[in-house]
């Protein structure tokens, strides 16, 4: 199936008025969650992972969830805009130039530039997946267990890098997501492993128990600490359509934003966070009024915006074409995908071109539902931040425990995810960032797989990962990144400087 | 902060040592040519115990505490939710879906949020119907009995 014959297939799935009204709900709900701060888009995945189970179709659920991902991407800026808080993590480096903007009256100018070019970048890195995902997939039928060994362990230490945090923490939450997804029987020997005796566990953990626990309870409690209150908006939001100065001004900012965005997204443990960071960076160095910046430039909302909401479409890249999860929120698709039967890999686009081709299609229609729910709506959204957290977050612990407890219909479910809900507020407190966990737990089966099936197809020889061209390339791109890391590291302790983080 | 985190860099160190013991004799690493279960958990442990050992190093020569969090923070809120949970995923077993959760939500809104009984009753109330509409009613969910019912 060529691309274009692929993507008319891909439409007729998405348009059925089944699979367009839960496009329609992923985009209110990721919206809805983006406006709201303190819960962010993987969060929320993982809250509504239980829901898959009940939803029939793989690919309406995968419409669903995907729809949340990137729908979080256009309610994260309008906190970010009014109250200098922002929704969620990509959205942060929107409140510098944004909340200046609404300050000096062009709140409406600001969120109405954010939607706009969250739109075009959308758009473009949908565009750019349709036509990078089939090649990448159909190169990625070549790989064999050392190709996947490599890739996994690449992919995971990219995530620990890229993520902005401490490495040594990143490395540790890795270890731990990777002996977690352990725990249980073992595939290939069928030895038990980590259970310490107990019945329940020699299934395993299960993911959603995780991610519910880590990403949903775990923010929850964190958030349960906090005495800040949200104060009730008083701004007033003004026209939301941008004058054609103001897209004189952000429409080369856009278009880097996407540019950036795109290829950011595609690395894992890029996303959407680096993105923004890095669009804001480039808009600022390269403006010839650098000095408007962190005073209310257009472009410093414009360039972050574009930048994330491409960054989270072209996330569906590795994900959909090698199974390999940037982030944590792709990593809740993953989940999604599996709970469904499917494995997300090169078989995906020959094996089930309908979810391949419908997810696809469902983010053209997607990005176009945001636009219209984002500009004449976002005083509807504003109103939102009303409701108290006190509210709020019972409800979610009602959500969550049935939800799990859902799945198989026993309690053992419910005391796992806690578990992990104290894990996940635990690390919280001690500055670890969870999204390696997630990752690592997904990804650990598929690592210790290829590991062992690499090392008995080459009898115990170890130069199986180098002398592949694709398994060694990437394996000097994983020393160069160690050895790179360490220098850095070791010169900025040589150079008497404190180092970025522990 | 910093005496928080020399405790989990230790815990973190004996805790890949141990991996490494149980991998070692209880899994069995078996060899390179036919790998055991226990490899990849060793390997992991291994990783453990080196990390929490730089991270217990790089705590040392940091000179300084943290600057800590601003904002004021409330420890007790999310314990005292935490026990709250434990308790309703026991109760959700023993007295049924509907009492757990309507009892659930009152404690929270009462002891958490320290509300007035008023609208404690109003949140609990419609919150318990709510989830019972969308996962009993609407997505056929199968929910422990009430106790005085069974």
């Amino acid at each position: 199936m060529d691309i274009f014959a692929g993507l008319i297939n891909g439409f007729s799935i998405a348009l059925t008025g089944t699979n367009i009204l839960f496009c329609f709900l992923g985009a209110v709900i990721g919206t809805a969650i983006g406006v709201l701060p303190g819960l962010g888009p993987a969060a929320t995945i993982a809250l509504l992972l239980p829901l898959t189970y009940v939803i029939g179709s793989p690919v309406t659920a995968i419409i669903m969830m995907a729809g949340i991902y990137y729908g979080a991407m256009y309610g994260g800026s309008t906190t970010s805009i009014l109250l200098n808080l922002p929704g969620e993590a990509a959205s942060v480096v929107t409140c510098i130039d944004g909340y200046q903007m609404a300050r000096k009256g062009r709140a409406g100018a600001a969120l109405g530039i954010a939607a706009i070019g969250s739109f075009i970048a959308g758009t473009v890195a949908v565009v750019g997946l349709t036509f990078f995902a089939p090649p990448l997939a159909e190169f990625a039928l070549d790989f064999g267990p050392p190709e996947y060994f490599a890739l996994t362990t690449l992919g995971l230490l990219l995530a620990v890098t890229l993520s902005g945090g401490s490495i040594i923490k990143g490395l540790i939450i890795l270890f731990v997501g990777l002996l977690l997804a352990m725990v249980g029987l073992d595939p290939i020997s069928g030895k038990i492993r980590f259970t310490f005796g107990s019945i329940v566990l020699q299934g395993g953990f299960d993911f959603v128990t995780l991610a519910m626990g880590v990403f949903g309870l775990g923010e929850i409690l964190y958030n349960l600490e906090s005495t800040l209150k949200t104060e009730i908006v008083t701004t007033k939001l003004g026209k939301v359509f941008p004058t054609l100065k103001d897209w004189a001004d952000s429409k080369w900012a856009i278009f880097r934003g996407s540019v950036i965005g795109f290829f950011i997204g595609i690395i894992p443990g890029g996303g959407a966070v680096i993105s923004s960071l890095a669009s804001y960076a480039i808009e600022k160095k390269y403006s010839k009024h650098p000095e408007e910046f962190g005073h209310g430039a257009i472009q410093g909302v414009a360039g972050p915006e574009s930048a994330n909401n491409a960054a989270s479409s072209s996330s569906f890249i590795p994900l959909l074409t090698l199974g390999i999860p940037g982030n944590a929120a792709i990593a809740m698709i993953f989940a999604a995908l599996m709970i469904q039967g499917i494995t997300p890999g090169p078989f995906l686009v020959a094996e089930h071109p309908d979810v391949f081709w419908g997810v696809i299609a469902s983010m053209y229609i997607g990005n176009a539902m945001l636009l219209v729910l984002n500009l004449p709506m976002v005083g509807l959204w504003v109103q939102m931040l009303r409701v108290p957290y006190g509210i709020l977050a019972p409800i979610i612990v009602l959500f969550t425990t049935i939800g799990v407890y859902s799945v198989q219909n026993q309690v053992f479910d419910i005391y796992s995810m806690l578990f992990f809900a104290a894990l996940g507020y635990g690390m919280r407190k001690l500055n670890f960032d969870p999204a390696p966990l997630p990752l690592a737990f997904v990804l650990g089966p598929m690592v210790e797989r290829s590991l062992r099936q690499s090392l008995l197809i080459s009898g115990g020889d170890l130069t199986i990962f180098v002398t592949r061209p694709i398994s060694g390339t990437l394996i000097a791109v994983f020393v160069l990144l160690i050895v790179g890391q360490t220098a850095f590291f070791i010169k900025r302790k040589m150079g008497g400087k404190k180092p970025p983080a522990t | 902060m910093k005496k928080y985190e020399r405790i989990t860099a230790i815990i973190t160190s004996l805790g890949g040592v141990w991996i490494m013991v149980y991998a070692w004799r209880t899994l069995k690493l078996g060899s390179i040519h036919i790998p055991d279960a226990g490899l990849l958990p060793f390997l992991c442990g291994v990783g453990l115990a080196i990390l929490g050992i730089v991270w217990l190093l790089v705590l040392q020569q940091t000179k300084g505490e943290d600057k800590g969090v601003e904002e004021k923070r409330i420890w007790y809120r999310p314990v005292i939710s935490l026990i709250l949970m434990v308790i309703y995923g026991w109760a959700m077993e023993s007295v049924g879906y509907i009492t757990s959760t309507l009892l659930f939500v009152i404690a929270w809104q009462k002891v958490i949020e320290r509300e007035k009984w008023l609208k404690t009753m109003i949140i609990s109330l419609l919150g318990t119907f709510a989830m019972y509409a969308l996962f009993v009613y609407l997505l056929k969910v199968p929910i422990p009995p009430e106790f005085f019912a069974r």
